[in-house]
This record gives C-alpha cells, structure tokens and sequence, in this order.
C-alpha cells in the first residue's frame, strides 16, 4: 500500500514539475503549446543517451537535455510567435508528433520501438534497490520545491509581469516598449526546458524509455492538470497533478466491477479526461484555484 | 517506384486531404478557431459508414450516403450542445481550441470503446489494379479521385450559386456586418458545421477505400490537413483543394528520396516555410 502511494506521488510530483512548465507558457504567457511532451521526450532521451553510452555525468547530462529542449522551444517560437496564437499550437503539435517518428525510425541512436533501458540512475550504488522508490521520491520533491519556488519567484519580478501583461493585453505590452516576441520566446524556451527536466526524472523512474511514453496525450495530461488546478495559478498546478493523478490511477480498478474489456476500460478512462476538459472549459475555466478575471478566455 | 505511378498515388492521397482541409477551413474562418477535433471526425465519418455496412448489412453506397448524412446531423448536434453555448458567452478561441482537444480525446476514445483499437476493413472485394502505361491504378483509386472532384465541385456550386453559400461567404468576411444586414447567423453556422463535417466523413470513408480504418486514422491526418490549410490561406476553400493536392503530392514524391515514414514531416516542414516566408498562404486568407 505505501508503494502504491509512493508510486502514485512520484508519478503525479513528475508531472507537476512538467505542468508547472506548461502553467507559465499558458497561464502567466497565454502561449498555446500542445506538444509539450516532445520536449519531455528530448529531456529524457538525451539524458540517457549522453550518460549511458559516453559516460558523461548524469548531472551534466540532464543539464544538456534542457538546454536542447530550451534551444528547440526558441526555434519553434520564432515562425510562430509573431503570428496568430493558434499557429503556435498546429506548430507545436506536429513538433511533437514528428520526434516521436525520429525516435521510432532512427533506430541506429534511440533503439527504435523497443527503447533503451539500462542506463544509469542517481546515487543508484548508495541506495538499496528496495528503497530507491521512496528516495527518488524525496529527489522528484525536491526538484518540484525548487522549480515551483524558482517560478513563483520569476513571475513576481519584473520579468513575470510582463509576461502577464503579454497574456492580458499585447497590444498594451507593446505600446509600453516592452519586446514582446522576445519575451514569449523567453518563456516557451523555459517552459520546454522545464519539461525536459521532467523527462529525465521520467527516465530514472521508469528505468526504460521507448516512444510509447511520449504520445500525444502525455501533453494533455499536463492540459487537464492546468486547467484543473487553475490556469495561471501554481498551487493549482499541484493540486491538479495530485487530484488528476490519484482519479487516473484509482480508475484502474473500476475493471473489478465493470464487465468490460481492459481496452474498453482504458478508452473509457482517457475519454474521461477529454471530458473533464470540455466540461471545464465550458462552465469553470478557472479551474478550482484560478481567477477567471486573469483569464484572457473571453472576448 | 517508378515517378508516374508516386504522382497517381499523390493525387488520390491529395484529394482526400484537400475533402478534409475544406471543412477544416471553412469552419476556421467562420468560427475563428482552429478546430483540432476535425482529424476525429474524419475518422467519426468512416467508422459510422463501417457500422451500417460491416455491421448492420446494408449496402455499401447506402450505408455511406446515410454515415455523411448522420456525421453532419452529429455536427450539428455539437453545434447546439457546445460551439452555440461558447459563442453566446463570447469564448476566445484559445478557449474553443482547448476545448477541441477535449473533444478530439473524447470521439477518439469513444471509437476505441465501441469498435476496438484494431484495423478494419469495408466489406468491398478487392480489386485487381489495371494496369495503364507501366502505372498501377486501382477501381477504387478511380472511384476516390471521382467522388473527390465530384464533391469539390459541389462546395463551388454552393459557395457561388446558393443563398447559403453567399450567406456563408459574407460571414467569413466580417460576421458583425452579416448579423446587422439580416442573416440568421446560428443557421448558417450550423450549415457551415455541417457541411464541413460531411466532407470529412466523405475523406475519412474515402481514405478507408484506399488503406483502411483504424481509430488514429484522423489524428495522423490532422498535421497534412492543417499544413494544406495554412498552405492555401486559412479561410479560403479553393486554397485548401489546391494546398491538399500540394501536400498530398510533396508527401508521396518524397518517398522517392526518404523513408515513408518520414511523409507527415514533410507536410510539416512545409507548413514551416509556408509560416516564414508566406504565413498567409498561397491564394491568401485568415
């Protein structure tokens, strides 16, 4: 039962660090990104490969995911971020749909379908395997205590007003002087390396990476998990991570009473979540902790 | 492959994308929104026209004629449930996209749910390719490629020559102007839902003829689909047939030279320079 906990913990810390990302692109920037988890994917897959293969330390090479994440995220952000918001969001998704065809078809660097497991993890030869859960539990918090702290920090200085100020009315950010291209730029770039981030802590919890982990809705598990918590609110980001994570988790067991199959059920639980998310977006934007007047969701 | 016959491939393919990109573009332009569900309904479209012919029996042309009828009944249905309450609250259409995506999971995974993951086929006998200077054409390519200039003709004789497609017209133009002179604006939103949504069944039962269904069909159509939007100017109809030929095109020449798994970053790659270099696309728009 207490790994169950630690497991669900994990998961849901995981993704509160890879939502807190997409939390200061869309709610403190207004930014659609909804290929999120390619950049989780480029975090995790360059972490493992740089340590398993070279030898570089692992530090060094989580460090390195991020800095590609953050240098794709500002190429991506440069033929889209001076247009209409929704070329961003097309852009974003076909980015994230194409790694996932890189990282299934080069076989000769990402092994393919089958993935790559065996790669080094932090500390693994101090801690005993039977408790390397909970310590890497303790590792994941840490990191989302930092993060979480880091951002809280940004968007209340300078900087983070003008992001806000882009989100809220960008024509008025422009009209004070304020470069706001280059601040979007900013910010989608520090969102991504965010994710790439959590993509390594993926790597090193899971022990073994293939393409599979990287679909599409990975990116809309981050989605939901905003738009639950409250768009534009980080406390909301962890309450949505742990609610969003504690319901998909336990809907798994709706198995021992539903005569369905596991793929019914599987569908079911997923076509749950899209619903949740039509269903907010209809009557309760906000989400549980956000203020709707700081929301650019109306006309 | 020899060139001609990747050229053959890349039209029918083309033509079905530029069915899709149609109802894609016109629902873009007309509700300010770009409407990420629009891959699932292509594939709503073939597994509805697989329930009345695989499943309930009937004939084949009547089973698809009833799926396009009953896929733009569904539209509608959509309309009043949640596009007309959004538009009455005055939505945004990062709210509207948000929520698209929401639906896009939804139908997806309702498809899953009733018809299982795995890959169909329509009761049809297949058919030998015949065989026309050294290229390989099948019945149903032909067919395709018909039906698909057939129904592109159809939306320019609506757009052009009816009530409905003038009223259409001026509301992609400017929807406030259309409002003060007159038009029910909710009824032509719901004829604009509507026929995008038949022409997105009518590609997915088509794409179903060439390949087959599967419930991710749609959704590995929906970056083609919105780089032959971008590529003929969002909003523009005609931009969209020849931005979906375009694409359909470039993704089968480039086999000659790359892998085929490789056909989809083609069409991004594509939309990329089309955003840098021409970002309202080719024949103008949005």
């Amino acid at each position: 039962m207490i790994d169950y906990l630690v497991t669900i913990l994990l998961i849901a810390g995981i993704y509160a660090i890879f939502a807190l990302g997409l939390n200061l692109e869309w709610g403190f920037t207004g930014l659609l990104n909804f290929g999120h988890v390619g950049f989780m994917a480029v975090g995790a897959y360059t972490t493992v490969l740089l340590s398993m293969n070279n030898g570089v330390p692992l530090l060094l090479s989580v460090l390195a995911g991020m800095v590609l994440a953050g240098l794709l995220g500002a190429f991506l952000g440069i033929p889209t971020l001076k247009l209409r918001a929704d070329y961003l969001a097309i852009v974003t998704i076909g980015f994230s749909e194409i790694l996932r065809y890189l990282l299934l078809n080069e076989e000769w660097l990402t092994n393919g379908p089958i993935g790559l497991c065996g790669f080094p993890r932090p500390f693994q030869d101090l801690v005993p395997i039977q408790s390397y859960n909970l310590f890497f539990l303790v590792v994941v918090l840490s990191v989302l205590v930092i993060i979480y702290s880091g951002i809280e920090l940004l968007i209340r200085s300078p900087w983070g007003r003008v992001l806000k100020s882009i989100r809220e009315n960008e024509e008025i950010a422009t009209s004070l002087g304020k470069h706001v291209f280059s601040y979007k730029v900013q910010s989608l770039a520090l969102g991504s390396m965010i994710a790439a981030l959590a993509g390594s802590l993926l790597a090193f919890y899971l022990q073994y990476i293939n393409p599979r982990n990287f679909m599409p809705i990975e990116t809309f598990y981050a989605w939901i998990i905003v738009v639950l918590g409250g768009s534009g609110n980080n406390k909301g980001v962890l309450l949505g991570a742990v609610l969003f994570w504690g319901f998909f988790s336990g809907s798994r067991f709706a198995q021992e009473y539903l005569p369905l199959s596991p793929t019914q059920v599987g569908s079911m639980r997923v076509m749950f979540i899209g619903l949740m998310l039509i269903i907010l977006m209809m009557f309760r934007p906000q989400g549980i902790l956000g203020k709707k007047e700081e929301l650019s969701l109306e006309r | 492959m020899a060139i001609e016959q990747v050229v053959i491939n890349g039209m029918v393919l083309g033509c079905i994308i530029a069915l899709s990109a149609i109802g894609l573009t016109v629902t873009y332009r007309i509700l300010n929104f770009a409407n990420f569900a629009h891959g699932d309904f292509v594939t709503l479209g073939a597994y509805i026209a697989f329930l009345f012919s695989a499943i309930l029996g009937l004939n084949f042309l009547a089973a698809c004629a009833l799926a396009i009828a009953a896929a733009a009944l569904f539209s509608v249905g959509l309309d009043c449930l949640i596009w007309k309450p959004m538009r009455s609250k005055g939505a945004s259409s990062t709210a509207l996209m948000i929520l698209s995506i929401g639906l896009a999971i939804c139908l997806r995974n309702l498809i899953v749910f009733v018809f299982t993951p795995d890959i169909e086929r329509f009761p049809l006998p297949v058919k030998e390719g015949m065989t026309l200077g050294g290229v390989v054409i099948t019945p149903y390519q032909v067919a395709v490629t018909a039906v698909a200039v057939v129904l592109m003709f159809a939306v320019h004789y609506l757009l052009r020559k009816t009530s409905i497609g003038l009223a259409m017209r001026a509301l992609s133009d400017n929807m406030d102007l259309a409002r003060v002179s007159g038009i029910d604006v909710d009824r032509v939103v719901r004829y604009t839902w509507a026929t995008g949504m038949a022409l997105a069944a009518a590609a997915g039962i088509l794409y179903g003829l060439i390949t087959n269904i599967n419930p991710n069909m749609g959704w590995f159509m929906v970056i083609p689909i919105f780089a032959a939007v971008i590529l003929g100017g969002i909003g523009n109809p005609y931009g969209a047939m020849m931005g979906g030929i375009i694409i359909g095109l470039s993704q089968e020449l480039s086999t000659l030279i790359l892998p085929s798994e490789y056909k989809i970053a083609v069409s991004f790659f594509i939309m990329i320079v089309v955003l840098l270099v021409k970002p309202k696309g080719l024949m103008g728009g949005g």
